[in-house]
């Protein structure tokens, strides 16, 4: 056994030999639709800054939100760098899909935010290259019915909003929006040391953030729905919603000289305000384990989330980057969406999640829109006791 | 079988021969480009057998033993891979093997028949069939084996050696932690399906719950598009109304419309701050808007009352075509009895259709038991409920199944379900088939 | 008596044509709908009025001419090039084993004929990872061959209908044909396939359409390979969270130009397309 593990061993390291003096090198490269272009531009950018080797790239259209999926359909089949949220990794990891970055790692560290490079790392070891910090989510106004004042608490947007005969959107029957009452009154949704999930949504701290939820789900000036909603309606009828980066624009383009956006709001617990958390995202690089050219592999993902590349990003695309000096560059500071997400960012936690959390979380939410006056304690538990898996 | 044997004791070494050497038998009695072709055959089942198929049968047993491991690489400061096994991809393999090897031995039995056939035909002192006669045996007398043979090729390869793999992945632990090729997966034997049925009480509750949902769905969404479909029917056939092409192929405009299409637009129109509830709230009908996706109730009633959209056009044109078609006989049978227009429909159009029908609608019942689209595309299953395990109120099996595979990689729990649909499914139909009318007089009319 | 009775005639004309017309506006409401939202100017999957502001025709130009993200006249053609492929594999297939089923008898018979029956109702997505390997297997994962293959392996399972229509043939045509010397192979192509018009292009219009309307097996086949989309899968793509609001009212222009071709077969052959529905059941 001892043997044939050497053998294959030996020949592994041949063919990474002869993989280092080839002059042929084909990699595919995974992204979004709509980053295709920037993609193309930044991979030939690579190729000309490395004209030792013969550089061909494939390109597959795989969004980050379908990432792990495609990915886990058939590994040898994959890119060999594909962009990856980063709330898919521990999947991809308990997958073993990822490369560990050994190589620069300190460098690639130092460089990006630490809470990319969080979200980055599962049981400590660093999976993958931030690319963006702007998976988050955040408020986005109409600065025209809101003041800055409204917008700090829930209370003066709801108020303000039905006054003005405008509504709120906010997606309750979505677990990862939903989750940013609990998480901002002290509950925690994590793996403990076995990697197990623990979930305390049903104490006595997420019964209160749930009652804030029903609040809301019985005001008038409240509107649930999903983004489209929100990106239809907005300036219109809706007035404040809450969602992410990747609707910044088409929020823009509606509302003109009269948007804005901000953190999320506060809400009340128990007469007292108390500031929503969420949850943080970023947008990930990871080499495929499966690739033949890990060691090229690791490099071009290096070179496409390396400061320049980032700051391109930021001016074709608008994504927020991870790189601590991209992030200082003033158009990034001066982005409204960008600039909201990153004061969210103080109460932003990583994505911890491997249970069934979503589908029940979706179901407590439609319980509360369908009726918020429901016996609350009973559906938490049920939610919890399926999230943890009992 | 005894025959066969005996044939084969009796025969000389050149059948013996065949045992080993295929189309022996075929070439010494003449019949070369025959012969020439078992030995081919042969050979490449050889070449499949050892070259491709020995690797992954091998480790049938035990689905892989070596899991991809991780080496440290001082040079290139990097964690190498090195590959380990496949499970699923020795799953998959070995059930092709299998597959190959069961036809290869058919044709060498078929080998071996036809060599003693041969040498009998020989010491009888008949003549020898020549290639040209046996190919003209195929276009006539054993047409069956030229029609049947590409369909049934395609028909093993793209259905049955799946459905065989993926009844074989209900017994094992594939899924979202045992993924290969990361990782491996091996055989659970009856775990999954005891988990379904005793070890879990939310899936045993789920399976339940979804099931009998998934046959009230099927039993209204077959009967609410056979009755309206067939009043629409009767209604655009009446003597009474005009441009009769026209009405039907209104009808049929919506069906042209991909599902995926008109479904996503459907369900988008139903929502809370929806075209329809818009639309509801302008005409004053309603003062806030109805929850037709998030009530157990409504939504259960909508996608019920969306599929006749989508199914009554079909049932109609079915009905239309019946309709035309009521043998004049029939009719004139009764006149002589002086029955009224009522009677007359009562007495002779209604059984006549339902009569005719009845394979049709068995046929959407299954279909209907398995409506992927119009819960998946409408609900997505919704509302979610805090009760079942990844489903929601209006999920059926085929929808549960599909989430479980595609949202969750929890292969062999869907597969288990896949099963029961399958037997649920496969039960019911071919005790109503075989007991149609249809069936039982195929003979009738020939 | 006669006044009387044109009077009631008129009367329930009248109702059931006013019944008519309301149903079928009913019928028609969400195709409108998805009519002028593809004409509709302002973006977005979502609007809060019901009638668009203004009306535009760039949403078909843009599906034609902005190929950058979305190649809609290449995916257009794969699934012209797909369909036209399964139409005719499909339909020489089921015809063949319709025509085995109800004209042969052989042994084991009936027992191919039930495993088909029960094979056929085996949710499909199921086997498509299967699928997926073998083609991988023999070099033709993320072709559009593969696609062909996968839409018309499981031709041999739908042969019920067109069963029931050949069962409906006289058997004396056969044997007159035998007298005259003809083998079974001159049979099926010169005397049942003439004579089965209406479930030859039953068969031809659901096999050709079901290329068009697929989305779930072309994705696992297909994966990341979008040059080989075919219009289900891409228009598909344009709906997901990053595109729906840029590109929700090309989609439903995408999907208008889909829908088109499939209505004018559907009228252009709907009496054939009515025969064979009922399986020639009727001409018992």
């Amino acid at each position: 056994m001892k043997k044939l593990f050497a053998v294959l061993l030996a020949v592994i390291l041949c063919c990474t030999a002869f993989a280092a003096f080839a002059d042929d090198i084909t990699l595919k490269v995974w992204d979004g639709q709509d980053d295709q272009e920037l993609l193309k531009e930044l991979c030939e950018a690579y190729a000309a800054a490395h004209p030792e080797n013969n550089y061909t790239f494939q390109y597959g259209v795989v969004g980050t939100a379908d990432a792990s999926a495609r990915y886990l359909e058939d590994p040898a089949a994959a890119a060999d760098v594909f962009v990856y949220p980063d709330d898919q990794l521990i999947r991809l990891a308990m997958a073993d899909a990822l490369y560990e970055v050994t190589r620069n790692h300190d460098e690639i560290v130092a460089a990006n935010s630490q809470g990319s490079v969080n979200a980055a790392t599962y049981k400590g070891t660093l999976l993958g290259y931030p690319m963006t910090a702007d998976n988050g989510y955040f408020l986005f106004y109409d600065k025209s019915v809101l003041t800055e004042e409204d917008v700090k608490t829930l209370d003066g947007i709801l108020a303000a909003a039905e006054k003005a005969g405008k509504q709120f959107n906010f997606d309750v029957a979505n677990g990862w929006y939903l989750a940013s009452f609990f998480l901002g009154n002290g509950c925690t949704i994590t793996l403990d040391e076995d990697g197990k999930q623990v979930c305390d949504f049903n104490n006595e701290k997420g019964l209160e953030a749930a009652k804030a939820v029903a609040a809301l789900c019985a005001h008038p000036a409240f509107l649930p729905g999903d983004q489209n909603i929100l990106t239809g309606t907005i300036g219109d009828t809706v007035c404040a919603g809450v969602c992410g980066t990747w609707v910044a624009d088409a929020i823009k383009e509606r509302l003109g000289d009269n948007y804005a956006a901000a953190k999320l709001p506060t809400f009340t617990v128990n007469g007292e305000q108390v500031q929503m958390g969420s949850f943080g995202g970023c947008k990930i690089l990871g080499v495929n384990t499966q690739s033949a050219y890990p060691i090229e592999a690791m490099n071009l993902a290096e070179f496409l989330t390396s400061e320049e590349s980032q700051l391109r990003r930021f001016e074709v695309r608008g994504y927020g980057p991870s790189n601590i000096n991209a992030a200082k560059s003033e158009a990034i500071a001066s982005d409204p969406a960008l600039s909201a997400l990153a004061a969210q960012s103080d109460y932003a936690v990583t994505q911890l999640i491997i249970g069934d959390f979503w589908t029940p979380a979706t179901a407590f939410g439609n319980a509360l829109i369908a009726d918020p006056t429901v016996d609350i304690q009973p559906l938490l538990d049920q939610w919890v006791a399926q999230t943890i898996g009992q | 079988m005894k025959r066969f044997w005996k044939d084969f004791a009796q025969g000389d070494s050149w059948v013996k021969g065949s045992c080993l050497v295929m189309g022996l038998g075929c070439i010494k009695r003449g019949q070369i480009v025959k012969g020439l072709m078992y030995l081919a055959a042969e050979v490449l089942f050889f070449l499949f057998f050892f070259g491709f198929g020995w690797k992954y049968l091998s480790h049938l047993l035990t689905l892989g033993e070596n899991a991809q491991l991780k080496v440290w690489n001082e040079d290139l400061q990097i964690y190498q891979r090195v590959p380990g096994d496949n499970s699923m991809l020795i799953l998959l393999f070995s059930v092709l093997t299998v597959a190959v090897t069961v036809i290869f031995i058919c044709l060498w039995v078929i080998n071996l028949k036809s060599a003693s056939h041969l040498y009998q035909l020989e010491k009888a002192g008949k003549e020898i069939p020549s290639l040209r006669q046996d190919a003209s045996s195929l276009l006539n007398d054993r047409f069956h084996i030229t029609l049947l043979s590409a369909p049934m090729t395609t028909l093993i390869l793209f259905t049955v050696l799946p459905i065989i793999f993926m009844i074989l992945i209900a017994f094992t632990n594939f899924d979202a932690n045992h993924q290969p090729p990361g990782n491996l997966f091996t055989w659970t034997g009856m775990q999954n399906v005891t988990d379904i049925f005793l070890g879990n009480e939310t899936k045993t509750r789920t399976f339940m719950g979804i099931l009998g949902w998934t046959i009230v769905w099927a039993i209204f969404a077959t009967f609410t598009n056979y009755i309206f479909g067939m009043i629409l029917a009767i209604i655009i056939n009446n003597k009474l109304v005009r441009l009769k092409k026209m009405w039907r192929t209104w009808f049929m405009i919506p069906i042209a419309i991909p599902q995926f299409v008109s479904l996503l637009l459907i369900s988008r129109a139903l929502e809370p701050p929806g075209a329809i509830n818009v639309a509801l709230m302008k005409l004053g009908w309603i003062k806030t808007p109805l929850p037709f996706l998030t009530d157990v109730t409504l939504s259960r009633i909508v996608v019920i009352v969306i599929n006749m959209w989508i199914g009554i056009p079909y049932t109609m044109m079915t009905f239309s075509g019946v309709l035309m078609n009521v043998p004049e006989e029939l009719y004139e049978s009764a006149s002589i009895d002086g029955a009224g227009p009522i009677r007359r429909f009562m007495s002779i159009t209604l059984p006549y259709m339902i009569f005719v029908t009845a394979p049709a609608t068995i046929t959407t019942f299954v279909g209907n038991i398995n409506n992927f689209n119009v819960i998946y595309l409408l609900t997505a299953g919704g509302p979610a409920s805090l009760d079942y395990y990844q489903a929601g109120k209006t999920d059926l099996l085929v929808t549960w199944l599909y989430k479980l595979t595609v949202d969750q990689h929890d292969y062999a729990l869907a597969s288990t379900i896949g099963i029961f649909i399958f037997m649920i499914v496969s039960v019911c139909s071919l005790t109503v088939y075989n007991r149609t009318g249809a069936v039982k007089k195929e003979d009738m009319f020939q | 008596m006669k006044k009387h009775t044109n009077m009631r005639k008129l009367r329930t004309s009248i109702c059931l044509h006013t019944l008519l017309t309301v149903l079928s506006i009913l019928w028609m409401l969400p195709v409108f709908w998805l009519l002028i939202s593809s004409f509709r100017k302002e973006p977005g999957a979502y609007t809060p009025y019901l009638w668009p502001k203004a009306f535009t025709f760039d949403n078909y130009t843009r599906l034609f001419t902005d190929t950058r993200l979305f190649n809609f006249p290449r995916w257009f053609m794969n699934t012209l090039f797909v369909a036209v492929c399964c139409c005719v594999i499909t339909t020489i297939l089921t015809l063949m084993v319709a025509y085995v089923y109800s004209r042969l008898r052989f042994k084991s018979r009936k027992a191919i004929m039930n495993i088909c029956l029960i094979l056929g109702m085996f949710p499909g997505f199921m086997s498509m990872i299967a699928i997926y390997h073998f083609m991988k297997a023999i070099g033709l994962d993320q072709t559009l061959l593969a696609l062909i293959l996968v839409y018309s392996g499981g031709a041999a399972l739908n042969y019920y209908i067109a069963k029931g229509f050949f069962d409906t043939i006289p058997k004396s045509l056969d044997e007159a044909a035998t007298l005259d010397g003809a083998s079974r192979h001159t049979i099926f192509w010169k005397i049942i396939l003439p004579n089965s018009k209406p479930i030859v292009v039953n068969t031809a219009i659901n096999a050709f359409i079901a290329p068009w309307v697929d989305f779930i097996f072309v994705s696992v086949i297909m994966k990341d390979n979008y040059n080989n989309y075919t219009v289900a899968k891409g228009l598909y793509t344009m709906v997901d969270k990053a595109n729906i609001y840029q590109y929700y009212t090309v989609f439903c222009a995408g999907s208008v130009v889909v829908a088109v071709p499939i209505v004018l077969l559907f009228i252009r052959l709907q009496k054939y397309y009515v025969a064979g529905v009922t399986g020639g059941a009727t001409k018992g």
